[in-house]
């Protein structure tokens, strides 16, 4: 099976990200594969020792490369990166265009992405790739059995109220999420190889893109920062009177029951 | 004639989720300003009843009765909605940030080459008729406003309790029914089987309120007690990572990070120590108690109302407390 999994780097979850000012954020130095992406590596990988076939990382992002390398040392086969001045600032549906515009003569059978990255929370490239592609999608699954023979997939899909199953023709592009599968640790000895392996740079232009076929749909017109919460009112009372006071001031103060 | 303001009203078994009627007040309120009209657009079969307890909420609903919308795929719904929408041409579309809605509205956005703002917490209109949607980024460590190009509709998906549904919402909506004639070779996936969560409990994202423990729970027997009082609260239970791990409770009950965001009124953690994964998926709780026999837990500074004490002893009396308080009401 020919398999693409599109990644992304994203700030460490316990990274610091603070507003600086309206148009720029300021955000610690401490990268790492979005966790959904590397749940989709997994899945990618563990079809291949399966079936056969190649595991291609992709991502798009002009600085960094830490999920391809991440990729490769957990056993993908190939990387690809798409950078352009012309990205800077795209939204999500410029990505998903990119990102296309090089898969579309490519002989894949499964593309897998994460459910959202972690740094914009989005969840817009996977199902947008998809439509690009004209191929189906599901949107977080957490089971996945491919029958290579009849080019179908039997998948596991979360909704609100339980588990629903689907089967979905190939070639199609599914999201991941947490319970599919539990990414392995790459070897030491791997981590350093990837370090070093060669990674296909593409720009639009290679592509057959202009800059007009990434402007985009929506924009960040302001960065603000969270809402802040009062300080906390610590009922200090001896119990069971505090329990007493809780209920009093969530039905009276808060009226939140 | 200003176009219409939309809003995808989700139903399960009959009844309209909450957030469409919190949706179709947001509507409402804007429609104020621009003078639009509002709409539901209801796909399923058997739509009579949901239909009729829209009536008060929108100008209009679309009704669109086929036996291929149930269950939800995004290949029937996205091409009856977009030729739905060419039709209509409508200023904005709404939706609920749920399963079908994160699964269908980034795909919709992109057949029709639109901007869609996913997960919002909030939604502003200008008097200019100018849509600003909030969003949390990186897990809610900061939030981004998010303005739309010149194509329409606009397109949001928005989280529970963004907004209040109007006490007295005073429409009275005309049914427009939709012939939908779907073409079958469009129709690729197909739903083969659903399992029904245990327990008649809301999912997390779908509850008013929460009640949570993390592992200051010690066994996973013990979360009897929290279920007693989620009872007595008609609440849902949720968890952390920790526990979730451990295999103590299922995945779909995580709060955070690398789970489910929740947007309840009201959500209280008991032995949760308040690790950065899971207080990003609270940020927008509106109300948060806390308690933990740590006076320092990290969880404190995001609550806003804590207790430094024991869950054993506090949990069951505040259960007793509850039941005793509602039966003299």
């Amino acid at each position: 099976m020919e398999i693409y999994v599109l990644v992304k780097q994203v700030p460490d979850p316990e990274a610091i990200v603070k507003v600086k000012s309206d148009s720029e954020l300021e955000i610690e130095n401490k990268y790492f594969t979005s966790f959904f992406d590397e749940i989709a590596i997994e899945a990618g990988l563990k079809l291949k020792e399966k079936t056969g076939g190649k595991v291609t990382v992709l991502t798009v992002d002009n600085r960094r490369v830490d999920a391809l390398r991440r990729g490769i040392s957990m056993g993908a086969d190939d990387a690809v990166q798409i950078a352009d001045p012309a990205l800077e600032g795209a939204d999500q549906f410029a990505l998903a265009r990119t990102l296309s515009a090089y898969l579309k003569d490519k002989p894949f059978d499964l593309i897998l992405t994460g459910r959202q990255a972690m740094d914009d929370d989005a969840g817009i490239v996977g199902p947008a790739v998809a439509e690009c592609l004209g191929i189906p999608h599901i949107h977080s699954i957490i089971g996945l059995e491919v029958d290579d023979q009849k080019k179908e997939a039997k998948v596991l899909r979360e909704v609100e109220n339980g588990k629903e199953s689907l089967t979905c023709p190939l070639p199609a592009l599914f999201t991941c999420q947490k319970g599919l599968n539990a990414p392995r640790i790459p070897l030491v000895m791997n981590v350093m190889k990837a370090m070093k392996a060669q990674i296909k740079k593409l720009d639009l232009a290679s592509l057959g893109l202009g800059p007009s076929d990434v402007s985009p749909y929506i924009k960040i017109e302001k960065y603000v920062p969270p809402p802040k919460r009062p300080p906390v009112k610590m009922i200090k009372e001896d119990f069971p009177e505090n329990v007493k006071t809780l209920v009093k001031l969530l039905r009276e103060e808060a009226k939140v029951i | 004639m200003p176009n219409e303001i939309w809003v995808l009203a989700e139903h399960r078994e009959g009844k309209v989720k909450k957030i469409a009627f919190e949706l179709l007040s947001a509507g409402i309120e804007f429609s104020k300003k621009t003078g639009q009209e509002v709409a539901a657009l209801l796909l399923g079969s058997g739509l009579e009843e949901a239909a009729k307890s829209l009536t008060l909420f929108a100008d209009k609903i679309y009704v669109m009765d086929a036996p291929s919308f149930t269950p939800y795929t995004s290949d029937a719904y996205l091409a009856s909605i977009a030729s739905l929408i060419k039709e209509h041409q409508p200023s904005i579309l709404l939706g609920g940030a749920t399963s079908t809605g994160k699964d269908l509205f980034p795909r919709l956005a992109m057949h029709l080459q639109t901007g869609y703002a996913p997960d919002c917490t909030g939604l502003t209109m200008g008097e200019d008729g100018k849509l600003i949607a909030r969003r949390p980024l990186f897990g809610g460590k900061v939030f981004a406003e998010m303005a739309f190009s010149e194509a329409r509709p606009r397109m949001a998906t928005v989280r529970n309790n963004a907004f209040l549904v109007n006490e007295s919402p005073g429409k009275s909506a005309k049914i427009v029914p939709v012939s939908s004639q779907i073409d079958p070779s469009l129709l690729k996936k197909k739903v083969t089987g659903f399992e029904k969560a245990a327990g008649a409990k809301l999912d997390i994202t779908e509850a008013d309120i929460v009640v949570a423990a993390g592992r200051g729970i010690k066994a996973p027997e013990n979360f009897k007690i929290i279920e007693d009082l989620a009872d007595a609260l008609n609440a849902s239970v949720g968890t952390t990572r920790a526990t979730v791990d451990e295999g103590w409770r299922d995945l779909k009950d995580q709060i955070g990070k690398s789970g489910k965001n929740i947007s309840a009124k009201l959500y209280m953690a008991f032995g949760i120590s308040g690790a950065i994964h899971h207080i990003l998926g609270i940020g927008t709780c509106k109300t948060v108690v806390a308690v933990d026999t740590d006076p320092n837990a990290l969880i404190f500074n995001y609550a806003d109302y804590g207790i430094a004490g024991d869950l054993f002893q506090i949990v069951p009396a505040l259960t007793e407390e509850l039941k005793k308080v509602f039966s003299t009401e």
